[in-house]
């Protein structure tokens, strides 16, 4: 006993915290994000909520959620560890592109110019938890036989849905097939299309145990901060001092 | 040896790649990347490893150019000429296939306009481009007189070609060849620091990645900079004893080669020594994927056997048989793409996050590569490509002739 339940639901406060950051002047704002391993229950909703939102295409998939065994026989447990980019504070791939046409924001976020990649994957070589895909330019629907009006087809399933661009970064994409993003390294971007207008990232709002908090890592009213401050806290290879801005609650 | 019946056996060798090729370039072009089998997690696969193969066999022609304008080792001059040319086609080759597999090759501009200067691949393609820059002058400074010469023969095919490759150019004084091979040697100087960070800064690029265990850290330009004098060395011996099969110039060349090629398997054996004692997990797994992984044989068959074990034993018991040096150089060359590719593969081959390979099942989200057909017919399309290149500017332009008589003039 001793511990209360919430008299709110974090995404409740997540919302509140989120429309207080972005009153804030731009340059001050530091997003970070907390995963709370305890309470992830694997049900990997946050990567379908991904996908979907960014309408990601075969092999590309910016949150997946890891599976680890630990112990041994017969103390055995398994855990859950959701990893999305861990938008590095320092980051190696932003240094490995040539081109840089990929950095971090003042708000902390890693982010990708389509228009600018070139397509060498350096960025994902580089990365040390391969939170980068490459678009190879697959389709779902490719090989389905074409049926006008019902719902399979490349063209026809949901009016040519796969072909339509996604929103990321805010901007129309072209429409698939035709220029990036295939052929680029693509990644998460904290839903920045959705923080704009004041919406919480995909895989936030799609966690059904909570276990993921995002908002801005500045603000000591935010929920985000306090966890940041739980001694339950740790990063992903933190040796390698990329310091993530993506922390997890042991 | 090299003679006309040689030379149509090359000919239809290369022109028979160029047609099996163009089905996986047609792949290519239409369905970009679509096709081939690397992914996220081996973002890096054939095409990379003939990259690095490219990249490295300048590196022999490089030292040939060094010693023969730069420090004038006159045993050397008659490879002058064909070394520089065997460069430029090995960097139309590496510039072709690396081309081919950028996500968006038609945006290398970016590289001018966006240029990222603390990325150790902005700086490799910044000495590719100064290496053009040196290797290109230095080959016309070098073939002017021959161009002039030809030009003027009226019976010789392609005269005209000739006339516009000497600038209109009728007459090639003294006093030219001599400024011409001033200008080489000036080329020469600057070409030994660029050429020397162009091969450091080719390990660079993999050597600065602290998530790669098997390629991080100091010692890997330092094994780039010798596995490319390997390899590029064994690439002109063998293109010596082809063209100008004197003794005097293959055999010291094949003591090279013996050389480099022991001091290469010393080399590899510390980083499987260091690596092996490091009980570093990912660095003994990488290392493990070399030795028993899926292509064990590529190590142990092509490149400690065909490529390392017979060359050495050959190069050791009959150092004056010309023929055998060149065979031998000639196993280490075609041998060595393998020591690339299983470089390259296994510490991709290796997954950076544990649970990682149970968490989204995807072709291109898994550590098994397997190069595809296609990614091999365009191989086999830019390897003829450079064959015939080859073989037909050693026809059609002067390099030959360039490198009779080289000795009086560096």
């Amino acid at each position: 006993m001793g511990r209360e339940l919430p008299v709110e639901d974090p995404l409740i406060r997540m919302q509140r915290d989120l429309k207080r950051a972005l009153q804030k002047n731009p340059k001050d704002i530091k997003w970070g994000m907390v995963i709370d391993i305890a309470k992830c229950i694997g049900c990997h909703a946050c990567t379908i909520g991904c996908v979907a939102e960014n309408k990601l295409p075969p092999g590309v998939v910016y949150r997946v959620v890891l599976e680890e065994e630990t112990g041994q026989y017969p103390a055995v447990g398994r855990r859950f560890v959701p990893r999305p980019c861990l938008h590095c504070q320092n980051p190696p791939c932003t240094k490995a592109c040539p081109v840089t046409a990929t950095w971090k924001t003042e708000q902390g976020a890693v982010i990708v110019d389509y228009n600018r990649c070139i397509g060498c994957r350096y960025c994902l070589v580089a990365c040390p938890y391969s939170a980068r895909t490459s678009d190879f330019g697959e389709w779902y629907t490719a090989g389905t036989a074409e049926l006008p009006g019902k719902l399979y087809g490349q063209k026809a399933a949901a009016n040519g849905y796969e072909s339509h661009p996604a929103t990321e970064y805010g901007k129309k994409w072209p429409d698939r097939d035709h220029d990036s993003p295939v052929g680029n390294a693509r990644k998460c971007h904290f839903c920045l299309h959705r923080l704009k207008v004041g919406m919480l990232p995909a895989c936030t709002t799609s966690c059904i145990g909570r276990a993921t908090i995002f908002g801005d890592r500045t603000d000591p009213k935010s929920l985000v901060f306090e966890m940041i401050g739980s001694p339950r806290v740790f990063r992903l290879k933190e040796e390698l001092g990329t310091l993530p801005s993506v922390y997890y609650l042991r | 040896m090299f003679n006309e019946k040689n030379f149509r056996y090359i000919m239809i060798l290369a022109v028979s790649g160029l047609i099996i090729g163009t089905w996986g370039m047609g792949a290519r072009l239409i369905y970009g990347h679509k096709y081939m089998d690397y992914g996220s997690f081996v973002p890096w696969g054939l095409w990379v490893a003939f990259d690095l193969f490219f990249l490295g066999l300048t590196a022999g022609a490089y030292i040939v150019t060094i010693l023969v304008y730069g420090f004038r080792v006159k045993l050397f001059a008659a490879l002058g000429p064909l070394s520089v040319f065997a460069l430029l086609v090995t960097l139309l080759c590496e510039g072709i296939i690396i081309s081919l597999d950028l996500g968006h090759p038609l945006r290398i501009y970016r590289f001018f306009i966006s240029p990222n200067f603390g990325s150790m691949l902005l700086w490799l393609v910044a000495f590719i481009v100064a290496m053009w820059a040196i290797y290109l002058p230095t080959f016309f400074l070098l073939l002017r007189e021959q161009f002039i010469e030809w030009s003027q023969d009226g019976q010789r095919a392609g005269h005209k070609i000739y006339r516009f490759l000497a600038g209109g150019r009728t007459t090639y004084s003294e006093e030219d060849r001599g400024r011409d091979h001033r200008r080489v040697r000036i080329l020469s100087y600057i070409s030994m620091p660029i050429g020397l960070l162009f091969f450091g800064m080719h390990g660079a690029v993999f050597a600065i990645l602290l998530n790669r265990p098997l390629w991080n850290g100091a010692m890997t330009p330092f094994l780039f900079i010798m596995a490319a004098l390997l390899s590029g060395g064994a690439l002109i011996t063998f293109l010596a004893y082809l063209f100008h099969p004197r003794d005097d110039l293959v055999q010291p060349l094949g003591r090279v080669v013996l050389g480099l090629l022991a001091t290469f398997l010393f080399l590899e054996a510390l980083q499987f020594f260091v690596g092996y004692q490091s009980k570093v997990p990912n660095f003994v797994t990488s290392l493990n994927q070399i030795a028993f992984g899926p292509f064990w044989w590529a190590f142990w068959i092509l490149h400690l056997l065909i490529g390392s074990a017979i060359p050495m034993y050959i190069l050791i018991t009959r150092p004056h048989d010309s023929r055998a040096v060149a065979w031998a150089c000639f196993l280490v060359l075609i041998t060595f793409f393998a020591v690339r590719l299983n470089y390259l593969i296994p510490d991709l081959a290796v997954y950076k996050l544990e649970g990682l390979q149970n968490t989204f099942f995807h072709q291109r989200l898994r550590t098994e590569y397997v190069p595809n057909i296609n990614e091999w017919l365009v191989s086999i399309w830019v390897l003829s490509l450079g064959l015939l290149t080859f073989f037909l500017g050693m026809r059609w332009l002067p390099v030959e002739a360039a490198g009779k008589g080289e000795e009086e003039h560096v």
